[in-house]
């Protein structure tokens, strides 16, 4: 079933605006951010098919259960729990942003814990649930999402306001060297892939991942809107004044028919959705991470009803977020955002290179130990 | 066996109308016992004729051995169950045998009243077991139709059937079928909703796993899709499992009607569940929380018309969505005869004089019977009930967050329908259909 694949890199992919991607990339667009984007979309696009190609190899198995396989205890506990706190820190962060937009552009006047528990609360209530069951509500609410998606971004690549005159200069700096950062941020764009590192236990053996194109496109589709849109709307300077950069675009369009006006507020709706996709899925990676440290822990994809640990992790990461909320301010969540973006691009080629070496092993036939898949029989 | 009489006599002490005498035709005597009631004229042809006036001892025993209605029936234990069912027991030159003569309450098939349909067959499920299962080989024409009987209900003792193809049947959900069955542990089995509660494993679900049909027609295309029916004596619905979403959003004039207008009438259907579930608490969220999320023009007309009501619009939406749901109510509760009084008066307050009161405004007039119409556009009367119970969460949350709530408790909503399994099987998952992978027949 590898279409539950695709919907994993759409909204990773589209999920970048509440992790302040355009926002860093916007940061640097006079000095960098135009190559970085060209490098990021080259490197994401092979680290992507490198990826999909290495979980190919472990048909069956989530990368808790390769470490397990491959590596001592106590080094697959280290990297377990480095890759459930990077997975973990990613929802915390887009549900915070999330909540802090709607905040500022949906209801100013309520008292800004009070959606993020509501928001909290529905991230818990979500990534508590099985694997299986987080494909299927992904897969529908990505579908219900779809006409809402499309509609936005066509009216923003035609609106009549869009600035192409401004898009062209800032895509003239393509000659300075690339940001660092800026690189870090556009190729979270195309981390979507990751997700195997759970979902993989429910692709069967013999699912070849196909129509792999997609990830390219689809992914560099939304990394040059979500730059190069802002800019076309409020100028190469102006741009760089805003925080929340796409709600104003989003603002900056209207619907001449129908109920609601302001394109905002459709926005906003989907990214409700998105956010709380984001975050039911990322804690619920980290989840998974978290419970394969225990040394008698079995990956349980279709579990019915769930056991009790899954709501007790869920819980944690939950009071990690209003903790996070606590301590957070605008400018510390930029650096924590800043900081995860760079982290995450390191554990992403950590995964990969230790991938490949237990590959490589594997092909070497210097396996310890067969792991059997988790499910052997999924549709 | 001389002891029948007596040992039926000791266990049935009370029992007045349980018929236990000695028949003597001055040949044979015959120790005879059975509930009158229970049984049908069957028992004058079958054994009261042939032993008295037309009595041949030779053709007699013939009979016994040869007529399948007759079987031996040597344990005592089984005596009482067997006459509870309706059956007659003789015990004739120390051999006890039993006759199966049964009565059959209805002798016809009932008329569809809950799942009504235009073009479909009218023919419903009646309350007799053998009528209902006779309805169902008559559609679902096929040797491999299996059949297992099944008593179930210490105190009603109630038969259920259940079948499947059994080259179709998922056996996974099979096996966990027969497990549940042997953990059932239920005093009365009156009607086939009583079996649900057993058989899923949550008291306290909301949206129905198990659908209930009265129409042998889908009881068919269930089977044809490999899916498990239980029948349950004296209950007009049978249960098909596993089930998803959809089934319940499935009318059988879907499988009558041509491609186009079938897909029009789904996605209203769809379209409706979505407004009753969202339009009351969207109507809060927007006036009291979110008015400038509508174009100015209709903000006014909304605010217009909520002039003259003097409370905040949850109020006024829990007095409609009272109101709307009494009405409901006491419809379904009243004897048809008063029935259409209810439905005046209430349409006379719902419609004008409310508003005119200045108790609520006409927009939420408006509100409420989108919101009762779309609920019965819902083809099953219990995902039409869940339905109708799943926007007071809405409404709730839209009191405390405004529109941002209702988003985020869809997302719950999505969520836990997707969490929910039918025996195993996905609730809420699109694209998942067997039915693709399922052989042809004679294939």
């Amino acid at each position: 079933m590898y279409r539950y694949f695709y919907y994993h890199v759409i909204y990773v992919g589209l999920i970048n605006i509440m992790i302040f991607v355009p926002w860093t990339l916007l940061q640097h667009r006079f000095n960098g951010a135009v190559s970085a984007i060209g490098i990021a979309i080259v490197y994401g696009t092979a680290l992507a098919y490198l990826t999909t190609f290495l979980f190919s190899k472990f048909p069956g198995l989530g990368l808790a259960d390769i470490l397990k396989a491959y590596l001592p205890r106590g080094l697959s506990v280290l990297l377990n729990l480095i890759g459930a706190a990077i997975w973990c820190l990613a929802g915390v962060l887009v549900v915070y942003a999330y909540s802090t937009t709607i905040q500022q552009f949906f209801n100013p006047d309520m008292n800004p814990y009070l959606f993020l528990s509501l928001m909290t609360l529905a991230g818990v209530w979500g990534s508590s649930r099985s694997t299986r069951t987080i494909q299927f509500a992904q897969e529908i609410l990505l579908l219900i999402c779809a006409p809402l998606i499309i509609m936005i971004l066509l009216k923003a690549v035609f609106s009549p306001w869009l600035d192409w005159n401004a898009i062209r200069v800032t895509a003239g700096y393509v000659t300075n060297p690339p940001s660092f950062v800026a690189f870090c941020a556009a190729s979270f764009v195309f981390a979507g892939c990751n997700t195997l590192a759970v979902v993989n236990r429910l692709l069967p053996a013999e699912a070849r991942i196909r129509f792999k194109w997609i990830i390219p496109i689809f992914c560099t589709f939304f990394l040059l809107v979500s730059f190069f849109i802002p800019i076309g709307f409020h100028g190469t300077v102006a741009v760089g004044e805003y925080l929340y950069v796409w709600s104003v675009t989003a603002d900056s369009m209207i619907m001449e028919y129908g109920f609601v006006y302001r394109v905002l507020f459709l926005f906003l709706l989907l990214y409700t959705a998105l956010s709380l996709m984001f975050a039911m899925n990322t804690w619920h990676t980290a989840m998974e991470f978290v419970k394969a440290c225990h040394p008698k822990s079995k990956p349980q994809p279709d579990q019915y009803p769930v056991g009790p640990a899954n709501w007790w992790i869920s819980a944690v990461f939950g009071v990690l977020t209003i903790a996070y909320a606590l301590w957070s301010n605008e400018e510390r969540n930029q650096m924590v955002n800043q900081n995860w973006l760079i982290a995450q691009v390191f554990t992403d080629l950590l995964t990969v290179l230790l991938l490949s070496g237990f590959a490589f092993r594997k092909k070497r036939g210097q396996r310890r130990s067969a792991p059997a898949a988790a499910v052997p029989d999924s549709r | 066996m001389a002891g029948m009489l007596e040992e039926v006599k000791r266990q049935f002490e009370d029992a007045t109308d349980l018929l236990a005498e000695t028949l003597d035709n001055g040949y044979w005597k015959m120790d005879l016992a059975y509930f009158p009631a229970l049984c049908d004229e069957k028992i004058k042809d079958g054994l009261l004729v042939p032993f008295s006036y037309r009595f041949d001892p030779d053709e007699f025993r013939r009979m016994l051995r040869a007529n399948p209605k007759y079987e031996r029936a040597d344990k005592p234990d089984q005596w009482a169950n067997l006459l509870l069912k309706g059956f007659v027991l003789l015990s004739i030159e120390g051999e006890c045998y039993s006759f199966k003569s049964d009565r059959a309450f209805t002798t016809e098939p009932g008329t569809t009243e809950i799942e009504s349909s235009l073009l479909g067959p009218q023919a419903a499920f009646s309350e007799d077991l053998n009528m209902n299962t006779a309805l169902v080989r008559f559609r679902y024409n096929v040797p491999t139709l299996a059949a297992e009987p099944y008593d179930k209900g210490k105190y009603s003792n109630t038969s259920i059937i259940v079948m499947y193809d059994r080259e179709l049947v998922n056996s996974t959900v099979l096996k966990r079928l027969h497990e549940r069955l042997e953990r059932i542990r239920i005093d009365l089995l009156n009607a086939s909703s009583a079996l649900i509660k057993d058989l899923t494993d949550r008291h306290y679900r909301l949206f129905p796993t198990i659908l209930q049909t009265e129409r042998p027609d889908r009881v068919a295309s269930m089977l044809r899709k490999g899916k498990i029916v239980i029948i349950v004596s004296g209950s007009r619905f049978a249960l098909i499992l596993p089930v998803r979403l959809f089934d319940f959003m499935h009318a059988m004039d879907d499988e009558y009607d041509s491609y186009w207008i079938n897909r029009f009438l789904t996605l209203m259907r769809y379209l409706g569940i979505f407004l009753t579930i969202i339009l009351p608490a969207s109507y809060i969220a927007i006036v009291s929380y979110n008015p400038e999320i509508f174009r100015v023009q209709l903000a006014f007309t909304i605010d217009g018309s909520r002039a003259g009501v003097p409370y905040p619009s949850f109020v006024e939406v829990f007095i409609m969505l009272f109101m709307i749901e009494a009405l409901i109510e006491a419809s379904v509760r009243l004897p048809r005869i008063v029935g259409s009084t209810a439905t005046t008066v209430g349409g006379l307050i719902l419609g004008q004089a409310a508003q005119q009161a200045g108790l609520v405004s006409s927009i939420m007039i408006i509100v409420t019977s989108v919101v009762a119409i779309s609920n019965f556009v819902i083809p099953n009367p219990d995902f039409s009930q869940a339905v109708r119970m799943t926007k007071y969460p809405f409404v709730l949350i839209a009191m405390l967050y405004g529109l941002s709530g209702v988003a985020v408790l869809f997302f719950a909503l999505i969520v836990y329908l997707c969490n929910l399994r039918s025996f195993g099987e996905p609730y809420f998952a699109v694209f998942t259909s067997r039915i693709k992978n399922l052989p042809p027949r004679g294939g």
